[in-house]
């Protein structure tokens, strides 16, 4: 064998060597970012399951766990976040991204049921936003109706948004979506009960929001 | 299908291309060739300086070949002005009285008849040499690649070309750029696949124009196309890496960017019309079969991944203006997440990391073995930033020019 045979030989070898190490690299870290989204996860659903408790064991609102509820709904956020960000990176089709959005759409509809009750019970208002946007290409506006949303609930903490794939395979959505009379076209917001669909501008969005709504800081109590 | 899918075999060919460069730089010949010492032997050399306006630097050219460690009775200066338009034959003629240095001049006919010229006058010469006008030599240099002809089979040899006194960023990039080629160079050179002899000091047995003929216009190109000549003739051309020779490197983007066309049109025009027949042909080993196919593989990539990567920038930033249009700058520009969990990783970010590895370590081992003097940093972050962005000019220019068959000048 030639001295030039035996080293593009070893190339070879090294260049699947290669390849391989850093396929199985990238399939790490990507577990490892799905894990990450599962442990948050686990640990939203076990604070949403305890407030539910609470309000089954009191029979009542516990109205002191308000605040511990508005720092669930920026964690629900954050995990949105994380999770959007996996599926651009893994695709919306990746088996383990669809199981872990279906979770977190159910959490998002376990919070807004527990902020509507302790809304209701302990005289707080927050402001409710339900958006329904679709990743199916005939929502020209998503993208920018989604960023404008993310920068009101970064800039007024007491707002909460919900966010739903509009076209997602789950049960408790298409409830959701049917008691909510949610019909295209996209995207769709309900604000605070109130629904409107389309999105020019931010500004335009503002105005949707009732007066004093947006203020900077929290207008729960 | 994305354009990452693409890059998928090309970014496995280049993985494979480096890995071969490397393992080949690592060999037992590498390393024995690495040890070559300079040679004691005084054959009769001729060394050609082509010129054409080249006043301000033949005189620092010619004086560093006076200088060189060698019998001043074996060896001739043929200076050859090429009708130059400004003060050359007047900075040649300082030299006039030195029985080493014969000047001659002519009408202005491109760098392959004045190097004709040349040969036609270093009659007993048995190695010819040449040295374009704004190069300067090591006095050692003539020795070492006198070394690379101990071997009877070899025809040619190379030396190792750094850029003299690099000064813009241009030329700093350049700088790396060229310790890559001294690399490259000398690998080529173990497997006998150097495709070029370029006009800073390679040296050729005066049979071989004897036997293949003198140097010919081949699109602007004569030193690769006398290369490629002579592998297809099956000459043996090696590399003396510890011979250095230094050249002015274009200091503006437009005169790089001439060169850079002139080149790589050059490559494309010889090797798709006249050496078609090296690509994939056995008999030409690892120049026939990976080299050849790789460059030219390389070159159509690079338009296709820089117009495909022009074209998602351009989608982002319109994307990104229409949503974030209405938002507060402020918040556009500090909203972003940070995190190991949102680092922008994928299977080509990691591969493409692994290419510049391995290039950067080329470069490393490039400047130690070849001894090259100046500095590496921080021209080789310089390298990798500036590079990237600016080769695909040319690439592009010269894939266009090929292809309607448009005529390319020298400057």
């Amino acid at each position: 064998m030639s001295l030039s045979t035996r080293n593009a030989l070893i190339a070879l070898g090294m260049t699947v060597l290669i390849i391989a190490t850093v396929t199985y690299a990238v399939g790490y870290l990507d577990r490892l970012r799905l894990t990450e989204i599962e442990t948050m996860q686990n640990t939203i659903s076990t604070e949403t399951l305890s407030l539910e408790t609470q309000f089954s064991l009191l029979e009542a609102a516990p109205c002191e766990n308000a605040a511990s509820s508005t720092t669930l709904s920026s964690e629900l956020a954050d995990l949105g976040n994380r999770l959007s960000y996996a599926e651009d990176q893994l695709g919306s089709t990746n088996v383990q991204v669809v199981q872990l959005k279906k979770q977190y759409y159910l959490l998002q509809i376990r919070d807004y049921l527990i902020t509507k009750k302790l809304a209701a019970a302990c005289r707080v208002k927050p402001v409710i936003v339900l958006y329904f946007y679709s990743n199916a290409n005939d929502c020209k506006d998503c993208d920018k109706a989604g960023y404008a949303l993310s920068y009101l609930r970064d800039t007024y903490p007491s707002l909460r948004v919900y966010s739903f794939d509009y076209d997602f395979d789950l049960g408790a959505l298409k409830t959701l979506i049917a008691v909510s009379k949610i019909e295209r076209p996209l995207p769709v917001f309900v604000i605070n009960g109130k629904q409107t669909s389309g999105f020019t501008s931010l500004l335009d969005l503002e105005k949707q929001f009732p007066k004093g709504a947006l203020a900077t800081t929290s207008s729960e109590r | 299908m994305s354009s990452e899918a693409f890059a998928y075999p090309f970014l496995f060919l280049t993985i494979f291309f480096e890995s071969f460069l490397l393992i080949t730089f690592l060999s037992t010949p590498a390393r024995a060739s690495r040890k070559r010492a300079a040679s004691k032997k005084t054959p009769k050399v001729a060394i050609i300086v082509p010129c054409w306006d080249e006043e301000t630097t033949v005189g620092g050219t010619i004086e560093s070949l006076l200088a060189l460690d060698y019998p001043r009775e074996k060896l001739d200066l043929i200076l050859v002005d090429d009708g130059s338009t400004d003060g050359t034959f007047a900075a040649m003629n300082r030299f006039a009285g030195n029985p080493q240095v014969m000047i001659l001049q002519k009408e202005n006919g491109g760098k392959h008849t004045a190097v004709n010229l040349g040969i036609a006058h270093a009659k007993d010469a048995e190695l010819i040499g040449c040295l374009d006008a704004d190069s300067f030599v090591e006095p050692q240099a003539l020795r070492e690649i006198i070394a690379c002809f101990d071997e009877k089979e070899v025809m040619a040899a190379t030396a190792s070309m750094a850029v003299h006194q690099p000064r813009t960023i241009l030329q700093r990039v350049q700088y790396i750029e060229y310790l890559l080629g001294i690399a490259m160079r000398h690998i080529f050179s173990i497997t006998n696949s150097i495709y070029v002899t370029p006009g800073p000091f390679s040296f050729y047995r005066t049979q071989v124009f004897n036997e293949i003929g003198l140097f010919r216009h081949a699109h602007l190109t004569e030193d690769m196309e006398m290369a490629l000549r002579m592998q297809r003739a099956g000459y043996r051309i090696e590399n003396a890496i510890h011979a250095r020779v230094y050249t002015k490197a274009p200091a503006t983007l437009r005169k790089l960017f001439k060169q850079r066309v002139r080149w790589t049109t050059g490559f494309l025009r010889n090797v798709l019309y006249d050496y078609r027949d090296l690509i994939g042909n056995r008999r030409h080993g690892v120049l026939g079969l990976i080299i050849l196919p790789i460059s030219l593989i390389s070159v159509v990539f690079g338009v296709f991944m820089f117009g495909t990567s022009v074209a998602r920038a351009g989608q982002d930033l319109v994307h990104t203006i229409g949503t974030t249009s209405g938002i507060p700058f402020t918040y556009i520009v500090t909203n972003h997440s940070f995190g190991w969990f949102y680092l922008p990783y994928s299977t080509t970010f990691f591969l493409n990391g692994i290419l510049v590895a391995i290039i950067l370590s080329l470069i490393i081992m490039g400047k130690r073995v070849s001894r090259t003097p100046g500095r590496l940093m921080p021209d080789i972050v310089l390298y990798i930033f500036v590079y990237g962005l600016i080769s695909p000019l040319w690439l592009i220019t010269s894939v266009a020019d090929v292809a309607r068959g448009a005529k390319n000048m020298w400057r």
